[in-house]
């Protein structure tokens, strides 16, 4: 839950914000490949969850599983909805959302690395 | 129809602010549901609050997302309840953090959450005095 996999979804998160406020600052929409890149995101999300959750079936350690699962099964959701608002925001308030969710993913991110842990 | 060409509420920057009320609504809803259902004997007090907190934050994000008159009006309502909740809160669990054994989404000033739970309402009250209602849809049914 901590390796080089969640560390690769927080990087792209922080890339897909930084990508989409450049286009903000040039008033531009999302771009068709802004838009894939942020499908790439849900999946590398639908990945984490999968692998989240094999992982906690492999440990018996003590933690709050039921958060855990929750954060893991909403997460993919977010960037989803992104996505689904960048094909149909066609303003620059499409690039303000992207923006946003690509700076909340790599938080989420790192409340789950946290609740995995136990804290 | 009006005479002055400001944003409406649910254009522009107020998408924005939608998807982050959105995502403080989806995100206090779950965390909640969670708390009541499992341990809510641990923390009654924090937890009730922060159901409660979760249902203003859901009512925020549909009212402005709507952005007609009395949707604004609702808005206006329910962001004033957000602002004085996390300021009555974060002040209280400051002064006595034992009345707060467990965080809830307000608690020292929404600090657990990078003080976003604090600022948007700033934020909201802010757009809300500066964007303008949509035209209401044609007819009233």
């Amino acid at each position: 839950m901590t390796g080089l996999f969640s560390t690769a979804t927080i990087v792209a998160g922080l890339v897909i914000a930084a990508w989409a406020a450049v286009l903000l600052i040039i008033n531009k929409p999302v771009g068709r490949a802004l838009q894939y890149a942020v499908l790439a995101l849900t999946g590398m999300f639908v990945v984490l969850a999968i692998g989240g959750i094999v992982q906690m079936f492999g440990t018996d350690r003590e933690f709050a599983r039921a958060e855990f699962v929750g954060y893991l099964l909403l997460s993919p959701l977010i960037p989803l909805g992104a996505w689904w608002w960048s094909r149909n925001d066609k303003t620059r308030a499409g690039s303000g959302v992207v923006l946003v969710i690509g700076l909340v993913m790599p938080v989420l991110v790192v409340r789950i690395q946290q609740v995995w842990a136990g804290v | 129809m009006s005479e002055t060409r400001a944003t409406a509420t649910n254009q522009g920057f107020g998408r924005v602010l939608v998807v982050l009320y959105a995502i403080f609504a989806i995100g206090a809803t779950s965390r909640s549901v969670l708390q009541i259902s499992t341990r809510f004997d641990e923390a009654p007090i924090a937890y009730s609050l922060s159901a409660f907190a979760a249902v203003v934050y859901v009512v925020a994000t549909i009212a402005l997302a709507r952005g007609h008159e009395t949707s604004r009006r609702i808005a206006y309502l329910a962001i004033t309840i957000e602002l004085i909740g996390v300021l009555v809160v974060g002040l209280i669990s400051v002064l006595f953090p034992e009345a707060f054994p467990r965080a809830s989404v307000w608690s020292y000033f929404g600090m657990g959450y990078l003080f976003i739970p604090l600022v948007l309402p700033i934020v909201g009250l802010w757009w809300l005095r500066r964007s303008t209602g949509a035209p209401s849809s044609g007819t009233r049914a």
